[in-house]
């Protein structure tokens, strides 16, 4: 049986056959679309390395089903900064040493990304820790992730009003 | 400032924050199968036979394919006398000895065709009564894991001697039962390997996520009975070890070989459920301590027995022992009294191995003496941080012997220990207890004070005899034509950011840019041997080799610039990446083009080993490095639930001179997230079945976001005595002690009530069960 999905992944529109119906989001962009910046870490949607955007929203890669994502807008790490420069959330990652081994980064990442998309946040970071709670860091850097997404929001919103103004 | 001492960003940070590391599951060959392995679902039983459906037999491997083509069983001994030698088979033999133990091994063209084909074989089992806990295993007549063995006792090692006679008379007497849970590591990224032969080199590749690719590749060597030189391990980017990948790992065995048999590159990825139920274990340990002292809470002695649960085999190349043998030595803790006797027990069960996790057996001896000086501390009316005041080894008396001979090299621990209590604000702690919270949780103050054994010498590990003894640590360094400095390295960074603090160590000494330093690490084809990043050595190993080879080089260049320049030797100076004599100068750059594109203009007597030095590298002590710390906690405990919140945690800390600050921070914080999650939640527990319990991350329970607090740090800086520029190893510290400072703060909350916690992780049904007690049995 064969089955053909189509969809967006960072802004180019991809075509995949798929031999095996059980093959995840997660599976297809990092063994059919050569795109490993997404990560497996547990592969039961527990740790939140997978994290990826779909129409926007945050999900865990891992238990999306590919087949599920037929005309869907699909962003991953790969796509995030634009032109070379790093997207304000990487930058405030760099400022706020919110890694170490860098494992669970891209799955952190996309999923400050939208968790400020989301605007439920605000600045208040008990809210943010809630917000990220099912990314898990081993190396612990969660204090720097926090402090980061505060600081990228910030950001984020001063870039919006000056091109508001 | 860009040298010993900055905050400089790391060099590792673009690749990664962009998804552009290259980790072992990101690396596709050409021709490419994938492994799945079929595991024991049972504890401990004899093997009868296998069903493999005859479709699939050609895909399906056991060891009675293993053994006749001559792969060996993992073997790892210790030489300390007594030590029982188990042997475990990569794939098992006749007999299985843990559930989760591979059996078989599967080869498809994905993971989920090799899954599907590990579902269909049926192997039959004759299941023996398993050894589930570590006492049963090791009292008399308890079945036998290994059945030629007399017992279940890997090795019993005896430290001190009796000291009845020299304490009969102390006013106080504590004894303790204190056990430790068994814990899982789960790095985000587990265990993995991609295998290939590479037909021109004539090599066994294997890229692996490995803590120490020379480790692995000399037990491969061992296992497949392949010449050295025909192996060669690659360490890519590696997502967080803490000890997991710091061991030749069965899976990598089997690999190895099935690719050289079957001529094709092969992946194997360690799912979750095996990270958690067949390999990843560590910690487990039981007490049974005495300890005597005077009236004022001054130690008298410490007297211990130590079990250590080290599961069904010995692992390579650490051995079943080095968790209970190091108990032996390190359980005086820092501090100073007169009597001591330990002895300790590594106990073969039918669980996974035991394999070394960041605090190897400090973390649980701090657990357990800790809990001791706060019981003295009561039993004599005062502070508990004031009976540790009272036993701390001094400032005056360092470097000081203790009394199992560990040389603690320098430091003030006792200011640690004051910095603590007056960071925490004790005196408002208590006033606030006195108080009584508005919610009517309990708050309660703890403390812990340890020293961190790291990086360890020659001597240390070579009293061990296990297959690995660390000797001097090489790095090579070489200048290239155009003034860059390339560093090969054996050990392997895997989070710890060395990309970026060896080139700052290089800098310091050649002040060649961070950017044009490279460090080249985690490859045995490109690196010198090293027994790779382990014990909080590499800063101080590779990190003092870094230096010496770079003041080698500073030397050739200053001789070539004295000559080039028609100076005298003495007159050149090397500063900022320029030689000068004078108000002549001329860049390394320069010297750097002239050896290797005009040599003509060379001096007659020109080093001929050129721009490039393998140096060697020992600290002047052999003893390895001991840095320190005071952790301090405060926090409310919800007596009707049970549940622990933290309100303040503070890190009092010395590791000697800091390369780059920001580095040590993000260790320590992240090893007390690990020494939370070790105090309140992680527990692997096992039934009476020999069965895992916790076989996802919603039963091991991480600390995620809302579990870890803000740690605050104050840092001191004693520079060691005997390493290049005085750094100390500093990578495991940070969670040695917060278990011991939860358990002590909580143990505080909860003494209004006359109740006791002694095991870990301190979970709400724990406290609950120790308020029951202490209701049940009030206080006299």
């Amino acid at each position: 049986m064969s089955l053909s999905v189509l969809l967006s992944v960072n802004g180019v529109a991809r075509e995949v056959a798929l031999d095996d119906p059980r093959v995840t989001l997660l599976d297809l962009l990092r063994e059919r679309l050569g795109l490993t910046g997404t990560k497996k870490g547990c592969d039961r949607g527990q740790c939140g390395a997978c994290t990826v955007l779909v129409d926007g929203r945050r999900i865990n890669s891992c238990l999306t089903l590919a087949a599920s994502c037929d005309g869907a807008r699909v962003l991953t790490i790969e796509g995030l900064a634009e032109e070379g420069a790093l997207h304000p959330v990487q930058e405030a990652f760099i400022a706020h040493d919110g890694f170490q081994c860098g494992f669970c980064t891209p799955g952190q990442i996309m999923s400050a990304v939208g968790l400020i998309l989301e605007g439920h946040a605000g600045d208040d970071p008990e809210r943010i820790r809630e917000g990220m709670s099912g990314n898990i860091c081993r190396c612990g850097a969660y204090a720097g992730i926090t402090a980061a997404i505060l600081d990228a929001e910030r950001r984020l919103a001063e870039r919006n009003r000056a091109e508001a103004a | 400032m860009f040298g010993v001492g900055a905050r400089v960003r790391r060099k590792e940070d673009d690749r990664l924050l962009r998804g552009r590391g290259r980790f072992v599951a990101d690396i596709a060959l050409v021709g490419m199968r994938e492994l799945a392995f079929v595991r024991s679902p049972v504890a401990h039983a004899r093997i009868l036979s296998f069903d493999i459906p005859e479709q699939v037999r050609r895909q399906v491997f056991t060891w009675q394919d293993l053994e006749p083509a001559g792969v060996r069983p993992i073997r790892a001994a210790s030489g300390l006398p007594g030590f029982k030698v188990s042997e475990q088979p990569p794939l098992a033999a006749d007999k299985v000895r843990f559930a989760g133990e591979p059996i078989a091994v599967t080869v498809a063209a994905t993971r989920a065709e090799a899954e599907d084909i590990a579902s269909q074989v049926i192997a039959e089992f004759d299941e023996l009564p398993p050894n589930v806990d570590m006492l049963a295993a090791a009292a008399p007549g308890a079945p036998c894991v290994h059945e030629h063995w007399s017992d279940n006792i890997f090795l019993e090692t005896r430290v001190g001697q009796s000291f009845e006679k020299d304490v009969a008379a102390a006013p106080v007497r504590i004894s303790r039962s204190i056990r430790t849970q068994r814990q899982c590591i789960v790095p985000l990224e587990g265990k993995g390997l991609v295998a290939h032969w590479d037909r021109q080199a004539e090599q066994l590749v294997l890229y692996t996520a490995t803590q120490m690719p020379h480790i692995v590749r000399s037990g491969l060597s061992e296992c497949l009975g392949l010449p050295l030189e025909a192996i060669r391990v690659i360490a890519p980017d590696v997502g967080g070890g803490f000890g997991w990948k710091g061991l030749l790992q069965p899976e990598e065995v089997v690999a190895a070989w099935l690719c050289l048999h079957l001529g094709c590159p092969l992946r194997w990825m360690e799912d979750r459920r095996e990270h958690l139920v067949a390999a990843a274990n560590a910690r487990e340990h039981h007490y049974e301590i005495t300890a005597y002292a005077d009236a004022d809470g001054r130690l008298l002695g410490v007297d211990a027995d130590a079990w250590v649960d080290a599961g069904a085999y010995s692992i390579y190349p650490f051995s079943a022992c080095l968790e209970a043998a190091q108990v032996g030595s390190i359980l005086p803790g820092p501090y100073d009294f007169p009597h001591y006797r330990c002895r300790t027990f590594s106990v073969c069960t039918n669980k996974p191995p035991i394999v070394p996790f960041r605090g190897v057996a400090r973390a649980n001896v701090c657990f357990a003496m800790e809990q001791i000086i706060d019981a003295i501390a009561a039993a004599v009316g005062r502070e508990a941080w004031e009976v540790r005041l009272l036993n701390l080894v001094p400032p005056e008396k360092m470097p000081f012997d203790n009394i199992t001979g560990k040389h603690f090299d320098s430091g003030d621990y006792p200011e640690s220990l004051r910095r603590a209590v007056a960071g925490i604000d004790l005196a408002s702690v208590r006033r606030r207890q006195l108080q009584g919270e508005p919610d009517g949780r309990l708050v309660g103050v703890g403390f812990a004070t340890y020293c961190e054994q790291g990086a360890h010498g020659t001597a240390v590990y070579h009293g061990w005899g296990i297959p690995m003894v660390p000797g001097y640590e090489q790095v090579q360094a070489r200048i290239t034509a155009d003034g860059g400095l390339e560093l090969r390295a054996g050990i392997q960074s895997h989070g710890q950011g060395m990309e970026t603090s060896f080139a700052q160590v290089a800098h310091e000494v050649l002040g060649i840019p961070l950017e044009r330093i490279r460090l080249v690490h985690g490859d045995t084809g490109l690196t010198p041997y090293s027994t790779g990043t382990w014990g909080s050595r590499s800063m101080v190993m590779a990190g003092g080799a870094v230096a010496t080879a770079c003041r080698r080089l500073a030397d050739r260049l200053r001789r070539i610039a004295a000559h080039l320049l028609q100076a005298r030797l003495e007159d050149v100076t090397l500063s900022g990446g320029m030689l000068q004599s004078g108000q002549a100068d001329i860049t390394i750059a320069e010297i750097a083009r002239t050896w290797y594109l005009a040599p003509q203009l060379l001096p007659a007597d020109v080093d001929p080993g050129g721009l490039e030095i393998t140096a060697g590298y020992k600290p002047k002590s052999d003893h390895g490095t001991f840095s320190y710390a005071t952790h301090a906690a405060v926090v409310a405990v919800d007596a009707e639930v049970g549940l622990v919140e933290i309100l303040d945690y503070l890190v009092v800390e010395d590791a000697g001179t800091m390369v780059n600050p920001a580095i040590v921070e993000g260790q320590i914080f992240g090893g007390v997230a690990q020494g939370i999650g070790t105090a309140l939640y992680e527990c692997s527990p096992y039934d009476d079945a020999g069965q895992p319990m916790a076989s996802t991350l919603m039963d091991y329970l991480l600390p995620g976001f809302t579990e870890v607090p803000a740690i605050r740090i104050e840092h001191m800086e004693t520079p060691s005595p005997y390493t290049e520029f005085g750094v100390k190893g500093l990578g495991e510290g940070g969670v040695i002690a917060p278990s011991a400072v939860l358990c002590n703060a909580i143990n505080d909350a909860l003494k209004a009530r006359g109740a006791v916690v002694t095991d870990q992780p301190v979970t709400p049904a724990r406290i609950l069960a120790a308020l029951r007690n202490a209701r049940a049995e009030p206080p006299p």
